[in-house]
């Protein structure tokens, strides 16, 4: 006899949890501003520990395991309480890692795996005494640091909402998109520290009550319900702690990641100071933060009858809060239609716009697109495709045709990587495929969107990886040319790869991929690796965010301390 | 030139020391031979008798001198070339240096404390941040020492490394007191003046390195739009790090300790607990290596020419500071005609660049009048792994050196005898 099952679930869906909204220091009238993040329910274990992130407090540095915790934890909005409670640390990531996991799923449609072998994510609150934080898919879990600042107070990462936020973006990404974390070129590396800057920030504006608390949090009490039209400016706004990151985690306290304030230019991707991943990530959160600030400010100039100075402050977040949540799903989403190696910038562009132009064809509202195409533009990112479709310029253009279907099944195309393979088979002479290359599909997933009648369409997303291990000898061969340097006997590996959009009748949508052979991306990416030593022999796979994160607060090598070190300068 | 003060030869003797450095280079005259010690520290000897080693080279170096040492150049201030002049207890290495009445103490710029530079003041805040970053660096040296025992519980194979390079970059302020007050001290850098030339008569040296912040700044690859944010980052970060060790000594629980399980690590989070303590002990490594070569990149690079014999003594400068040195036209010059080479680091693979050995021209692979001799003074086993390529010293490099010169090592020495003299003659 089968069991019974419950006639309906035993409580809400979702749950709440109390958050800190960005770090201690952010007070509004002298209490820490604190959020209730709401998340999916399920049935906890002590630590917190469910089904996709588990937090086991674990300080290396003291060798201290502490003990798990149970939710919900209370506190009050005192400083000694908030740092005192381990239990609440505990919440707070955990809270913070199932919101912005949920964030993803929501935009997705879908579950996001992490990229390890393993449906959960561990999470260590004070994994040790350094002000760093990271992401480790080999250790399958989060850490986060702590430290002492200049005056003596202890600083936890883990009670940084942006920290846990945009670490966790590390994780979704890496399983969305495994090949970003391959040295590959500067623009990818960036990326993930520029997406993951960029989810954090925009995440807060879903957070209740906490934009209108921090719209002008440094003028007098006494507005209350209202605010000023004449604070709202675009410079005002730049200013707040909206669009501040980190602020406790840097050591030089007022200088803290505002990435948003870096002034455009055209060039400056070419910049030195500018090569260096962790600074070139945040050219990418100024494009995409500006072009937000933009459309905030479009929204609010349209409220209200233009001659009162004053508005309802919970309208103006609200506007705020509905621009943020359509760029943080477009970012999402973009992530479907963006190349599954060797991202540029200009990739990421075009994946935004196509993801945009699917969910909502007419752009002429807001204008999303066209502020994205201008703010890229400004800091010199151009979309990589030079396709338009109608209104849209810059999105992925159609494969080529024609291509054929036979001896594919409809039903196991939606779900199996080999069906997906006999795919590209048939059409690799259409698909351009270099069958020399070792081809794998490494995922199929379910990518479901409302369609503008209401209906929901169910399309199916793939990705594909190319690999060829030649010597440097046979490049040439291959239409490519390594650096005069490189000893001809060295082994190379070069990746290609796509992202496959199937409609929901099975057809091929969108191809977007990096020929293995492509000569000039080849071509830059030998060169930047050689450049940067990634052929030495003892290179291993390391723990790599780690190490950003902390050239980042450093500020890079130094001239005395330069890991670079070139694959047959030494013996 | 007075015909007494004209050199008419040179002996460089080689000390003992396992893993350090200590070579006395003495320069003959027909009046009296001139000394000069070159670094004097260890990290490790064989016997793992330390003390009595190094005091027993003072004395050697008390009489080989006949009570008179003319100059000393620390190189830099890593406990494998300093050690020697520690003070610590009634009879010590440093007392006897220091007894011996040295008339000049050369030292990389770096360690200035007045941090004088001929440039403008903006240039001087960047030096002061770098120098008080050094000091921080050492400071957390002994931090992640300690973090290697807690770690060694749980991870410990990566434990040990941690320690031992940790223990390498602890601050000896004894010996760096030492240093600063037994004589006018001269601090050296690329391309600058020494005072060495007065102390030994008829020689020309000159200094390659350490490179200032400014040479450094000029390299292609550094060049950043903001130096003195740069620096001042810098300075901020290892403030940071070294910071919460003047709490105390050991990092303290977080949380009063009914918050902490005692007792063994349950089971379901076993597995997590080894990876996070593998982690961090990698992490802890790659920091204390960072720094462990940021100061072994202020060694002071030194080439004497005594009778148009080149002598280079380049301490632990590795491949950033001979960056520097090998990109000015004039000192591939002076490297040609090397005729001994003190091998860099202790024979490690970053120190000895190749593009710094293919320009020894007085390299060959047969027994020669005029062939470079190298010298290597270490002890293998102690300092990185050869799984990746990082054993000190480096196989690969040996090989070159034992092929390509006379090569001479400390390994044979042993503890008896406790040094060797190589001539270096017309």
């Amino acid at each position: 006899m089968a069991p019974s099952y419950l006639i309906s679930p035993p409580t809400a869906p979702t749950r709440k949890l109390t958050i800190l909204a960005q770090d201690p220091t952010v007070c509004v009238h002298g209490h820490i501003l604190t959020a209730e993040a709401e998340i999916p329910y399920e049935a906890l274990d002590p630590g917190p520990r469910g089904h996709r992130v588990g937090v086991i407090d674990f300080d290396s540095s003291t060798g201290t395991l502490y003990r798990p915790a149970a939710v919900p934890v209370r506190i009050s909005n005192r400083v000694e309480s908030v740092l005192g409670d381990p239990a609440f640390h505990a919440q707070n990531v955990y809270a913070i890692v199932m919101r912005t996991l949920a964030r993803f799923e929501f935009a997705l449609g879908r579950r996001v795996a992490w990229s390890f072998d393993g449906h959960q994510l561990y999470a260590a609150p004070h994994a040790f005494q350094e002000a760093n934080a990271y992401y480790s898919k080999q250790d399958r879990g989060l850490f986060f640091g702590y430290f002492n600042d200049e005056r003596r107070r202890r600083i936890f990462t883990c009670l940084s909402a942006d920290v846990v936020a945009h670490e966790t973006t590390h994780a979704l990404v890496d399983g969305l998109r495994e090949r970003y974390t391959f040295p590959s070129s500067p623009d990818q590396a960036a990326f993930h520290e520029g997406l993951a800057d960029v989810v954090a920030l925009l995440s807060i504006f879903s957070l209740p009550n906490v934009v209108e608390a921090l719209l002008d949090e440094k003028a007098p009490k006494g507005e209350g319900l209202f605010i000023q039209r004449a604070s709202l400016t675009v410079a005002r706004l730049r200013e707040t702690a909206l669009f501040g990151l980190g602020e406790e985690v840097d050591p030089r306290r007022s200088a803290l990641r505002r990435s948003v304030a870096i002034p455009p230019k055209a060039t400056i991707l070419s910049e030195a100071e500018y090569a260096e991943p962790h600074r070139r990530g945040e050219v990418l959160v100024a494009a995409m933060m500006n072009a937000f600030l933009q459309i905030w400010r479009s929204r609010i100039a349209k409220l209200g009858d233009g001659r009162n100075p004053r508005l309802y402050r919970e309208t103006v977040a609200e506007a705020g809060r509905r621009a943020a949540d359509h760029l943080l799903t477009m970012a999402i989403r973009a992530l479907d239609f963006a190349p599954a190696a060797d991202l540029l910038f200009g990739d990421y562009l075009s994946a935004l716009l196509t993801a945009d132009m699917e969910i909502q064809p007419d752009d002429s509202r807001f204008g999303y697109r066209a502020t994205l195409l201008k703010c890229f533009a400004s800091y010199g990112i151009t979309p990589a495709s030079h396709h338009t479709l109608g209104d849209n310029p810059g999105v992925w253009e159609p494969p080529d045709g024609p291509l054929s279907d036979a001896f594919v099944h409809f039903e196991s195309l939606r779900h199996d990587p080999d069906e997906v393979f006999r795919f590209l088979w048939e059409n690799r002479k259409a698909l351009r495929l270099d069958d020399r290359a070792y081809t794998r599909v490494i995922s199929v997933r379910p990518s479901t969107r409302l369609s503008t009648d209401g209906f929901t369409v169910r399309e199916t997303v793939a990705e594909y990886v190319q690999i060829l291990d030649v010597t440097v000898s046979e490049l040439g061969a291959l239409g490519l040319t390594p650096p005069k340097d490189m000893d001809r006997w060295l082994k190379v590996t070069l990746y290609g790869g796509g992202a496959l959009v199937f409609d929901e009748f099975g057809r091929l949508k969108y191809h977007v991929r990096n020929r293995i052979l492509n000569a000039r991306r080849q071509n830059e990416r030998l060169a930047y690796l050689w450049r940067h030593g990634a052929f030495s022999p003892a290179e291993k796979p390391a723990r790599r965010f780690a190490a950003m994160h902390r050239l980042r607060a450093s500020g890079g090598v130094t001239p005395f301390t330069d890991a670079e070190v070139r694959y047959g300068q030494v013996f | 030139m007075v015909r007494s003060s004209k050199p008419t030869g040179t002996t460089v003797r080689a000390y003992q020391v396992g893993f350090g450095d200590c070579f006395l280079l003495t320069v003959h005259y027909p009046a009296r031979d001139r000394h000069v010690l070159i670094d004097f520290g260890t990290t490790g000897t064989p016997d793992g008798r330390d003390k009595e080693r190094l005091l027993a080279i003072a004395t050697d170096i008390a009489t080989r001198s006949r009570g008179r040492l003319d100059a000393i150049v620390a190189t830099h201030r890593h406990k494998d070339h300093i050690a020697g002049f520690d003070t610590a207890g009634i009879e010590s290495p440093g007392a006897i240096i220091r007894s011996l009445k040295p008339r000049l103490v050369v030292q990389p710029w770096t360690e200035d404390p007045k941090a004088r530079t001929n440039a403008r003041a903006g240039v001087q805040k960047r030096v002061k941040n770098f120098r008080a970053a050094l000091g921080d660096m050492q400071t957390f040296a002994g931090h992640a020492r300690s973090e290697a025992i807690s770690l060694a519980r749980y991870a410990k194979g990566a434990a040990a490394p941690l320690g031992f390079l940790g223990e390498a970059n602890l601050a000896n302020r004894a010996a760096v007191e030492n240093l600063m007050r037994m004589a006018p001290n001269d601090y050296v850098f690329a391309g600058g003046p020494t005072r060495l030339t007065r102390v030994l008569p008829g020689v020309k040296v000159w200094v390659l390195g350490p490179p200032t912040l400014l040479q450094a700044e000029g390299i292609k690859r550094q060049r950043r739009s903001d130096p003195n944010e740069f620096w001042q980052l810098q300075a901020d970060y290892w403030r940071l790090l070294a910071g919460h060790v003047r709490e105390s000594s050991r990092p303290g629980l977080l949380f009063p300790a009914r918050h902490a399980v005692l007792g063994r690590v349950p089971v379901d989070a076993r597995w997590f607990v080894r990876h996070a303590a593998a982690a961090r002990a990698e992490e802890l490594l790659g920091l204390v290596r960072s720094l462990d070569t940021a100061l072994n990149n202020t060694s002071v690079i030194l080439v004497f020419e005594v009778n148009g014999k080149r002598l280079l003594f380049p301490g632990d400068a590795q491949i950033e500071n001979w960056e520097y040195a090998l990109g000015q036209p004039k000192n591939k010059q002076i490297l040609k005609n090397v005729q001994l080479y003190k091998v860099g680091h202790h024979g490690s693979r970053n120190a000895t660049p190749k593009s710094l050995w293919r320009l020894f021209e007085t390299r060959s692979t047969t027994a020669s009048r005029g062939r470079l001799t190298t010298i290597l003074s270490t002890m293998g086993g102690k300092h990185g792994h050869e799984d990746d390529h990082t054993e000190v010293p480096r196989k690969a490099l040996v090989q070159a050196l034992r092929r390509e010169s006379a090569y001479f090592t400390t390994q044979e020495l042993g503890s008896v005898p406790f040094a060797a003299n190589a001539q270096v003659d017309d």
